[in-house]
């Protein structure tokens, strides 16, 4: 335990001495505070259905550029010291394979967390300002900001996977790239389709694709599937990624 | 403190260690000799635990590095060839991180901190970012780092490796005073190194041992030829001629001549001396002496004789 609090706090160190969270962050400032000037806009064209909070998550396009987060904040993790030669100072030292994933993936699920605070004023800004006049649901703002750590969760792991392959950023950050925006764009796959696919199929897909498990969230309703969907994904990511690093130590 | 029994290492379709046998016995510093690309590099990442043997066994301390890796990890300082570190942390707090990795913890930890950067004389640069670092401070950071917790058994591949001539010195008298209480792996391809530190030498060629002895006992019991240097007056052409008809001279060649005294040099049939015979020559002759110097043949040659045997076989 102390062990993983040595090592989580020098990757979360690291994640700020370097100008990648700060980079991050600025992105997904912008990113997030557009897409909330765009949710403002629909308010002022007077009474409308939905709130503030789904006009904000709900659109497409706000999920795609989303995805550029992961692999910024995890291609460095493991590619880098394995570039540097690092690992093998790192693994000469009695710390165990999992402290060592476990730490680096929890610095990223923290950098990312941070990453969403300033949208999360943003609205309670518009609360104060408006002094109340505008709705925000509560249930929607928490089912929407449990949603996007949950598929934070389950997309910084891919990264680390992604991070664990190779000692070469950029192949890493393609890898996470695309394997997340992959997975998401199954769902709009099925949105497109629509009704010409048959309607049990359309179910079964939304039980494992991103869409319809924002749908849901960020109208408030907190269904648990797919929070133990992706934490269970996560974990079994986090475990190949594991794997992945024993196997050098198994190696015949 | 360490026992390698048959350990070999294949790297797909090449063997990198074959079958190495050897023991350290505790308290002694061990240089492990030989080209590029021995098999050094390969053999101290098994003891570290870093890599797993393809067959054989290891153990370190008694632990076996492959089951007991955590413990063995514990009772070892292990730095890695071309010593890398984190470019972007200072060093004071590099080697608080890594002082925290291997278990020690507040005071002591700060203090022992304190002591290896004193140690290694890098307290100067303790605020300085490693990425800025000189070649030689990143190595002596490094070796700082070995040391943090006081391991038993230090394993140090090419420690002097890219030092200028007097951190060399300072590396060496560090490791000469680390000695009675640690035991001491290093690996070098330099001759001397070996030479004027260790008590022991395995030499190691195509991941075989050549040679396990004192530096010592492998220079004098050695089939090499030694080599006589000598500075006469003599004239006429048969002058060599006469020094070859010594017994157990090989060969004799003039390396230069100057204002009538030719240096020559004889070379010797292994663990023979001829230097008396040669005093008896010169005064026969009424040859004018003022040079007479026997060299022993170095680890150099013993390497290059052993490998040469070596592929014979």
């Amino acid at each position: 335990m102390r062990l993983l609090w040595v090592l989580f706090k020098k990757e979360l160190r690291a994640f700020f001495v370097s100008p990648v969270a700060y980079v991050v962050l600025a992105l997904i400032m912008v990113l997030s505070g557009y897409s909330f000037r765009a949710a403002l806009s629909i308010l002022e064209r007077g009474p409308s259905e939905g709130s503030i909070v789904q006009w904000m998550f709900q659109p497409n396009w706000f999920w795609l550029s989303y995805f550029f987060t992961f692999p910024l904040l995890t291609m460095r993790l493991f590619a880098e010291e394995k570039k540097m030669g690092t690992f093998e100072t790192l693994f000469t030292t009695p710390v165990h394979t999992w402290q060592v994933v476990l730490s680096k993936y929890l610095a990223s699920v923290f950098v990312y967390a941070i990453l969403w605070l300033p949208s999360y004023i943003n609205f309670h800004l518009v609360d104060w300002i408006t002094a109340g006049q505008v709705a925000i649901p509560p249930g929607s703002l928490k089912g929407s900001y449990l949603i996007l750590l949950a598929m934070g969760l389950f997309n910084l792991s891919i990264g680390c996977f992604a991070s664990s392959l190779t000692s070469n950023q950029i192949i890493a950050a393609v890898v996470s790239f695309s394997a997340s925006l992959l997975h998401f764009l199954g769902g709009l796959f099925i949105m497109v389709l629509g009704r010409k696919v048959s309607e049990t199929f359309v179910d079964i897909t939304n039980y494992f694709v991103s869409m319809e498990h924002i749908r849901t969230f960020t109208s408030g309703l907190i269904d648990t599937r797919p929070l133990v969907y992706y934490s269970s994904l996560s974990v079994l990511f986090l475990i190949l990624t594991h794997q992945v690093l024993e196997f050098r130590r198994w190696k015949p | 403190m360490i026992d390698v029994q048959d350990l070999t290492k294949q790297y797909a379709g090449r063997t990198a260690v074959d079958r190495l046998t050897f023991q350290v016995e505790p308290g002694q510093i061990v240089g492990f000799l030989g080209p590029n690309g021995a098999g050094k590099s390969t053999t101290m990442r098994i003891l570290s635990g870093f890599m797993p043997p393809t067959s054989g066994r290891a153990t370190v301390n008694g632990f076996d590095v492959f089951h007991d890796s955590i413990a063995v990890r514990k009772s070892i300082g292990y730095m890695p060839e071309m010593a890398p570190l984190y470019t972007d942390m200072r060093v004071k707090e590099y080697l608080r991180f890594r002082a925290e990795l291997k278990g020690l913890s507040g005071r002591a930890m700060r203090h022992r901190v304190g002591e290896v950067m004193e140690l290694c004389t890098v307290s100067d640069v303790r605020r300085r970012l490693i990425g800025h670092l000189s070649k030689g401070f990143r190595q002596r950071v490094a070796l700082a780092d070995a040391l943090l917790h006081k391991p038993p058994l230090l394993i140090l591949d090419e420690p002097t490796n890219g030092l200028d001539p007097v951190q060399i010195r300072q590396v060496r008298e560090l490791l000469t005073n680390l000695k009675p209480a640690h035991t001491i792996l290093l690996s070098t391809h330099i001759l001397q190194e070996v030479e004027a530190v260790c008590d022991r030498v395995l030499m190691i060629h195509h991941g075989r041992i050549l040679a396990n002895e004192t530096p010592d006992k492998l220079t004098r019991g050695l089939r090499a030829a030694s080599v006589v240097q000598i500075e006469i007056q003599a004239k006429g052409d048969d002058v060599l001629t006469k020094l070859e008809a010594l017994p157990n001279v090989r060969k004799a060649t003039q390396d230069a001549e100057q204002d009538g005294w030719r240096m020559i040099s004889l070379r010797v049939e292994a663990r023979q001396d001829v230097r008396e015979a040669l005093m008896d020559l010169v005064l026969k002759q009424n040859w004018k002496l003022r040079e007479l110097h026997r060299q022993l043949p170095s680890l150099e040659d013993v390497f290059v004789e052993l490998a040469a045997a070596d592929r014979a076989k």
